[in-house]
Parts: structure tokens; C-alpha cells; sequence
């Protein structure tokens, strides 16, 4: 099946705005009625080395961006190189004349005209804009708009750089390839996956979020604070991952929606805190976006392997919710359903993500309907015990200083083993009950989270495909030329056994980032399963839809 | 008044300074609120050690922490409801070593929280080895030919981190150590005020401490005045060393708009797109 999708490729030096020019590329395509993806490939440096950003646009939903690019800008000679393979037929590569390779590429004097028309160093990156304007016969006038309205500084000279640019590639008179304005109207917003998280978070309620930097997991800490006064809420740079942690379980405390986010590294940090929130029984959200380890491994690529990481959190027995969500969409709305579930059990959960999802961007309208109040446990006596035995295993909640609370009210909450009071116990039989009680939480999560979507099932065909996470968003790209059944557990922990029953013991391909199956060896266990494949991917790199195309055929001929 | 001291078996030792710490704060919460302030606004967080038993016996809420990150915990609590008086209790093991940065960090944000340091200089729960106020020498299980660490002068170090109050008191002294945690939790920011208290299990202090400290007569003229105060060799001061008014964190990071509830929210998010 022929698609009808327009790729666009810029490449360069990091700090020459790269990033940026491919989102004033994605906005012009949403306003011309496109859905659009953006992924952005860059290394932990500030300046130089080699970044690129992929637009993808159709009339169509987008799940990833492609590999290979319709129209390629390079800034650089490097990115000449890197990417010149990754031109479609009929593609166009524009670069400076100084870095033409060949006549698959066409010069334009780039680097002259930034002298030219800038006093000093001068925006580059404007040019792909200009370029991708002319290549889609947008018009002189709305590039000059759009170019006035994204860049604030230097207005007149990258006004008439740009216009420069713009006049030489239509002299060109190239032919046009894709009709940019379509039918339908499409999602106006353009959000990355972290910013569905923040926002998720924040629409359950979210009032403090507490940090430390680690990518790919920042920009949700970022784009809190900047939304400070927008959005009420507080945010906490802390001295630590440890700090972050134990923080947020002091929020809970007072009666605060609190939440934390990191990468793998920053939760191996947060582990004991994490354990602490099991026994304190604290309602602690977590975001655990993933990029390849161990140890610093690759800070700004993809993975998948902290799947058991994640299912293990915390030393010690307790009950934990792991989540993953499969779409831009399921983003919000999981973030909005794990925080809730979380308060409703007080117990910590994790939405387990990756970079892939976290940095990558896409235009959607945010689910509101799953904006939803939900009813707390709430105490009835007057002598008030916070780990009152109930069937449920879940205790009443009240917190100091709140309206509820008296002066006779002593809520303790105690990382120590410890009685209903909250006082400190090592006797055994005190041990053993609430153990127990704990535990059984386990059955109240799992009856709790039946109200949501636990498992989504894309397409139909006789083989079936397993993956989580945002692999499920590289395989609906996939479907768009190959039929198969994607079966995708949005929810880990609980494991969604009664939703996946039909799959018990079914041959299957599984596909994942990481160099173990892990998530196959996980749904053996649980499902047993018979794995006809393993589609693995562990070198950063997000799958392009037309790799795993190949790799499902290979897979049920082999 | 309710009393605050809970049904649970007191297992300090005999003669241990603790119970003179568990006096003054009970008598110092007993001012506070004859002054006005509800019980069910004051809380605290402890961490792990002899210290941290307060939390058993002390009938007020809160949060029995992790080993070093009772501070951490505290700020969280702090910032979510800025109106708490919170009160951290620390040993020197909890607050110095396994905790530092969080003492450190709650110091330089002048996040308002009393600290309280429970100096017995040593880990007195897990059978006396060094911490991290143990004198150069010290013999522990865990340094049994001698400490070669100096010890950090707790005092000259927080003084250094920013803490707008810092003061020392002496276990034994329960009436002037009441009185100055009285001022500590009063204090509009991070105070920190440690306690001299003798271990009489591993680090037996008292004669020591009787023999050795003085009151202030009055507040140092100024911080290098009162790091030298802090670091005398004969003698061990107690009372204030520092007091200043100063932006705290909590104001500082306040959103301009207050806390939206859940359908306003939804409005929000709804205009928004």
C-alpha cells in the first residue's frame, strides 16, 4: 500500500537551532492540515558533533518518523556524509556548494549568504525552513510571517537571509512531490511525550514535582517550572536523586500530589526511597525513562532495558504498579490513571518510558474526559490509626494540617516495621500481620486498575505481535504496510492476565529494545507464550517502520 | 494540653542524653502551644539511630525516615504545606555522613525547618563506631587502632552553608536548651541547633561537657566572630551563634496562582488546547 508521507531531514553541528528549525517545519506542515512525528537524534554535547531532527507529515496519523528522507538539508560536510544515503528516489539533498559530494545534491551558497546578510553569526538553520517553504510552494509572505513570529532576535536579517535562500531554491523550479494542504483539519498542539506527562500528571492533581536532571527524563522538570504560574505548581531542582525522592514522600505526607522523574541511573539512586514509599505506603508517581545503560551508557538515545529494573523497584516486599504507556495519547491519560491508582492503593507506581517517547513529538487533542475525581479512603473513627487493618489492606488517609486533622489526631508514618498506630514493632506476630496487610493491596490495585485499558490490541492478521512501550508506536507505523495483530500490555504490574487470556500459549513475535528478550522472557513466564522471534534492537535507535516490515516477513518465513 | 509522650517502652540507656533532648523539645512544644499553635500543626521526620527513637516516644505526627534522609523528607513536607512547623531530628552519624547534602542543601535554600543534631559522636545504635564527629583517635569496632578522620566542627559548617540560625545546646542542660529550640522553630528559616549529648554506652561525655562548655554572653557581632567562637579549643559554647532574617525557599518558589482543583484543571487544559 502506497503511502502518502513527506519526510524531512535536517541535519548539522548541535547549537546551530537544528532542533528548533525542524519544529518550525512541523508546525508549518499542522497548519497546513498534516499530522505530523518528530524525532530528534543528538549526543551529550553543546556544540558540534553531529545532531539531526526528522519531520515526518501525512494526511494521515503518524506514529514515527522514516529513516529515509524526500527532502534532506545538511548544514554541514558531516552531515552531507552521515546522510546522503538516506535520500528517497526523487529525493532532494540540499547543502552548501562547499560540501557537494555528488549531483544527487544540490548547492546552495549558504554560507556565503549568511555573511552577506548577518553583521555577525548569523541563523543557518533558517535556511531549511526557507527551503522546505519553497519546495512546498508555501508563499514568500508566510514564511516571512512564520520566520518573524518563531525568532525574535536579529528580525531583519533573518528576514532577508531567508527570502535570499528562499528566491534561489525557486528558481530551481523543482517539481513538487507533495501537496502539503490537506482536507481535514488535525490537532492544532504539538506535544512531546514529556510534556503529556507533566501535563497528565498535573491534570490529576500534580503540586509538586521534585528532581534532579537526567535525560531523557529533564524536559519534564523543565517544562514544569516554566509553567510555574500557569499551571500553580511547584518544582524542586534538588541536590539529588535521594533528595527528589525522600521529598516527594514528605509531599505525600502533608496530602500533596507528588511525583518524580529520572532515568534509569536516577532510580537506582532512588531505590531505597522507592522501597520506603512500599512501606509508608505512600501514593509516590514515578517516570522512568529509559535510555541505554549500564551505568552513564548513552544519555540521549532509546532503550527498553529497564523493564525488569522497573518491575523490581525497591528492596523488600510490597506491592508496586508499573505502567507503560504505547501512544502520545495513552501518555496523558496513564500519567492521569497511574497518579489516581497510586492514591487509591498508596501505593508507588512507575510509568515506565523511553526517550523514544519522551523527546520524540507528535500534534494530538488531549483525552479531557479522563480528567477524573476519584474518592480517597477516608477515616471514620476518632482514634485515628494510619495502618488501620482493613479486607482491602488500603488504611483511611488524614494529614496534619489539613481541616480533618485535630490536635488528639497522630498520624505516623515509619519506614520501620510497625503496628495500625504507626509506632515502631519487631514483634513477630505484629510482623507478620502487616506484611499481610500490605500485600493485600496487591488484589485492591488490580481490581482498581480493571477500569482502564490495560491491554490494546492494533490491526488484525493471523501473526501476532507483542511489544510495549512506544515499540508499539514504531510497529503501527509498520502496520501502514504489512498486516498483523499487535497485541501491547499497557499495564506491567498488574499483569492483565484475564484481558490477555486469549493469547495463553499462542506462537508469537515479540519486539523490543534490548539486547535480551526480557520482555519476551517476561510474557513466557506470564502467559507462556511460544516465541517464534525475537525482533531486537539495542543500539539506541529508534526501529524505522520499513526494518521492522522486513524483520516480521523474515519472521513468519522463517 | 494532651501529653506527649506516647505509651511506647523507652529503650535509651540509662542516664543517656536523649532524655534530656526529649525533655526540652516536650517543653518547648508545650510553649508553642500555649502561644497558639495547634499540635496538629507541628510534625516531624527522624532518621535511623538513637535519635531517631524520638519519634516512638514523642506523640507527635510524622514520619520515622530513612537512615540520612529525614531532612530530605522534611522539606518535601514543608513545601506542600508551607503553614507546618516542621522538626527534623538528626544524629551526627544520620545528618553528617549518610545526610550530609541534604543538611547542606536545606541550609543554602534556608528552607523553613529546625534541625536538630543529636551530637553524641558516635553511632551510638549500631555499637559505637566512628561518626562522622568523632574525635581524630576515637577507637570504635569499626576503627579499633584509632580514627584518622578529623572531625567536622558542626557549627562552623552549617554556619558556612547558609543556615540563618545556628546554635548549640547541651542535653543537660534542659531549660536553655528548651528555650533555644523554642527560638529555633520561631525562626523564620533554616535553623540548626546542635545538642551536645553524651553516649553513656560508648562515648561517656558528660564530666567532659560539664568541665568544658559556657553560655554566650550575647549573639557574635558577626559570622567570622562566631566560627571562631564555634572552633574554641577550651571551651565548648552554648547558646546562639547566628541569627538573620532571610528570603525562604518556600516563598521564593511559590507559583503567582494557588493550587487549582481538578475541574478547574480540566478547564485549564481545555482552553489550552
Amino acid at each position: 500500500m502506497a503511502q502518502k508521507i513527506f519526510t524531512v531531514l535536517v541535519g548539522g553541528k548541535a547549537g546551530e537551532g537544528i532542533k528548533k528549525a525542524a519544529q518550525v517545519i512541523a508546525h508549518l506542515a499542522i497548519i497546513h492540515n498534516n499530522h505530523v512525528f518528530q524525532t530528534d537524534d543528538y549526543q551529550s554535547l553543546i556544540k558540534g558533533g553531529h545532531n539531526f531532527s526528522v519531520v515526518s507529515m501525512s494526511p494521515s496519523r503518524m506514529y514515527n518518523t522514516y529513516k529515509q528522507a524526500n527532502l534532506v538539508i545538511s548544514f554541514d560536510s558531516r552531515s552531507v556524509d552521515e546522510h546522503k544515503g538516506d535520500l528517497l528516489e526523487g529525493g532532494l539533498h540540499f547543502c552548501d556548494e562547499a560540501d557537494v559530494r555528488d549531483d544527487t545534491m544540490i548547492p546552495l551558497p549558504l554560507a556565503k549568504l549568511v555573511k552577506t546578510h548577518y553583521p555577525e553569526a548569523g541563523n543557518m538553520s533558517l535556511a531549511s525552513i526557507a527551503i522546505f517553504c519553497a519546495v512546498m510552494g508555501i508563499s514568500e509572505e508566510f514564511l516571512k510571517d512564520t520566520i518573524a513570529r518563531e525568532f525574535k532576535r536579529n528580525q531583519a536579517e533573518n528576514t532577508s537571509f531567508a527570502l535570499a535562500v528562499y528566491q534561489l531554491v525557486n528558481q530551481l523550479d523543482l517539481q513538487k512531490v507533495y501537496e502539503l494542504k490537506q482536507e481535514q483539519s488535525v490537532a492544532s498542539k504539538f506535544y512531546t511525550g514529556n510534556q503529556l506527562l507533566a501535563l497528565g500528571a498535573w491534570a490529576a492533581g500534580l503540586d509538586c514535582y521534585f528532581s534532579y536532571p537526567m535525560t531523557p527524563a529533564s524536559s519534564i522538570l523543565h517544562y514544569l517550572a516554566l509553567k510555574r504560574d500557569q499551571l500553580g505548581i511547584k518544582t524542586v531542582h534538588a541536590e539529588s536523586e535521594l533528595a527528589a525522592a525522600n521529598m516527594a514522600l514528605g509531599a505525600c505526607f502533608a496530602g500533596k500530589r507528588a511525583a518524580v522523574g529520572s532515568s534509569g541511573g536516577g532510580f537506582a539512586l532512588m531505590q531505597e526511597a522507592f522501597s520506603m514509599a512500599g512501606m509508608v505506603e505512600a501514593p509516590l508517581l514515578c517516570f522512568l525513562s529509559s535510555r541505554p545503560g549500564p551505568a552513564t551508557g548513552v544519555s540521549t538515545y532509546t532503550a527498553q532495558e529497564d523493564l525488569f529494573f522497573a518491575l523490581n523497584q525497591g528492596h523488600g516486599e510490597f506491592p508496586r504498579i508499573v505502567a507503560s504507556p504505547d501512544s502520545f495519547e495513552r501518555a496523558f491519560t496513564l500519567a492521569i490513571e497511574l497518579m489516581n491508582l497510586a492514591w487509591e492503593s498508596q501505593s508507588p507506581a512507575i510509568l515506565l518510558t523511553e526517550k523514544h517517547l519522551s523527546e520524540s513529538a507528535t500534534n494530538l487533542r488531549l483525552d479531557i474526559s479522563k480528567v477524573d475525581e476519584y474518592q480517597l479512603a477516608q477515616p471514620d473513627s476518632v482514634n485515628y490509626q494510619r495502618y488501620q487493618f482493613t479486607q482491602s489492606g488500603i488504611s483511611p488517609l488524614k494529614f496534619p494540617g489539613s481541616d480533618s486533622a485535630t490536635d488528639d489526631d497522630v498520624i505516623k508514618w515509619n519506614t520501620n516495621e510497625h503496628l495500625e498506630s504507626g509506632f515502631r514493632t519487631d514483634k513477630a506476630t505484629n510482623i507478620k500481620l502487616m506484611k499481610e496487610k500490605r500485600q493485600r493491596k496487591s488484589a485492591a490495585i488490580d481490581s482498581l486498575s480493571r477500569k482502564y485499558r490495560r491491554v490494546e490490541v492494533y490491526g488484525k492478521g493471523s501473526t501476532k505481535v507483542f511489544a510495549y512501550g512506544s515499540t508499539a508506536l514504531e510497529l503501527r507505523e509498520a502496520q501502514k504496510y504489512i498486516d498483523f495483530e499487535l497485541v501491547v500490555p499497557v499495564y506491567l504490574e498488574p499483569f492483565p492476565h484475564d484481558e490477555l487470556a486469549a493469547y495463553r500459549g499462542k506462537e508469537v513475535i515479540v519486539v523490543e529494545h534490548s539486547l535480551n528478550p526480557n520482555f519476551a522472557r517476561f510474557l513466557k513466564e506470564k502467559l507462556e507464550i511460544n516465541v517464534k522471534a525475537n525482533i531486537l534492537r539495542y543500539d539506541g535507535r529508534h526501529f524505522d517502520a520499513g526494518e521492522l516490515v522486513n524483520a516480521i516477513r523474515e519472521a513468519i518465513d522463517a | 494540653m494532651r501529653n506527649l509522650i506516647s505509651s511506647k517502652e523507652n529503650t535509651w540507656c540509662i542516664g543517656c542524653g536523649n532524655f534530656g533532648i526529649f525533655a526540652a523539645v516536650r517543653k518547648c512544644i508545650k510553649t508553642l502551644h500555649e502561644e497558639g499553635t495547634p499540635l496538629a500543626d507541628i510534625v516531624m521526620t527522624s532518621g535511623i539511630g538513637c535519635h531517631g527513637k524520638i519519634f516512638d516516644y514523642l506523640d507527635i505526627s510524622g514520619i520515622y525516615g530513612l537512615h540520612g534522609r529525614a531532612l530530605a523528607t522534611a522539606q518535601g513536607v514543608k513545601l506542600a504545606n508551607p503553614n507546618l512547623n516542621v522538626i527534623t531530628f538528626g544524629g551526627d552519624g544520620d545528618s553528617l555522613g549518610e545526610g550530609l547534602e541534604h543538611t547542606l542543601f536545606a541550609a543554602k535554600r534556608n528552607m523553613d525547618i529546625t534541625l536538630i543534631l543529636h551530637n553524641n559522636g558516635n553511632y551510638g545504635l549500631t555499637t559505637g563506631q566512628a561518626s562522622p564527629l568523632s574525635d581524630f583517635g576515637y577507637k570504635g569496632l569499626s576503627t579499633p587502632f584509632g580514627n584518622v578522620e578529623k572531625p567536622f566542627n558542626a557549627i562552623s559548617l552549617l554556619l558556612e552553608a547558609g543556615a540563618s540560625f545556628v546554635a548549640r545546646g547541651y542535653s543537660a542542660k534542659i531549660d536553655h536548651l528548651a528555650g533555644i529550640l523554642h527560638q529555633a522553630i520561631r525562626h523564620k528559616g533554616f535553623s540548626f541547633v546542635e545538642v551536645l549529648q553524651p553516649c553513656v554506652s560508648y562515648n561517656n561525655t558528660y564530666q567532659l561537657y560539664n568541665e568544658h562548655t559556657a553560655f554566650l554572653d550575647a549573639l557574635p557581632s558577626d559570622i567570622e566572630h562566631a566560627r571562631a567562637l564555634a572552633k574554641d579549643h577550651e571551651k565548648q559554647y552554648l547558646g546562639i551563634f547566628h541569627n538573620e532574617a532571610r528570603a525562604v525557599y518556600h516563598e521564593l518558589i511559590a507559583p503567582a496562582i494557588p493550587a487549582m482543583d481538578v475541574s478547574a484543571r480540566k478547564q485549564y487544559l481545555t482552553e489550552y488546547q
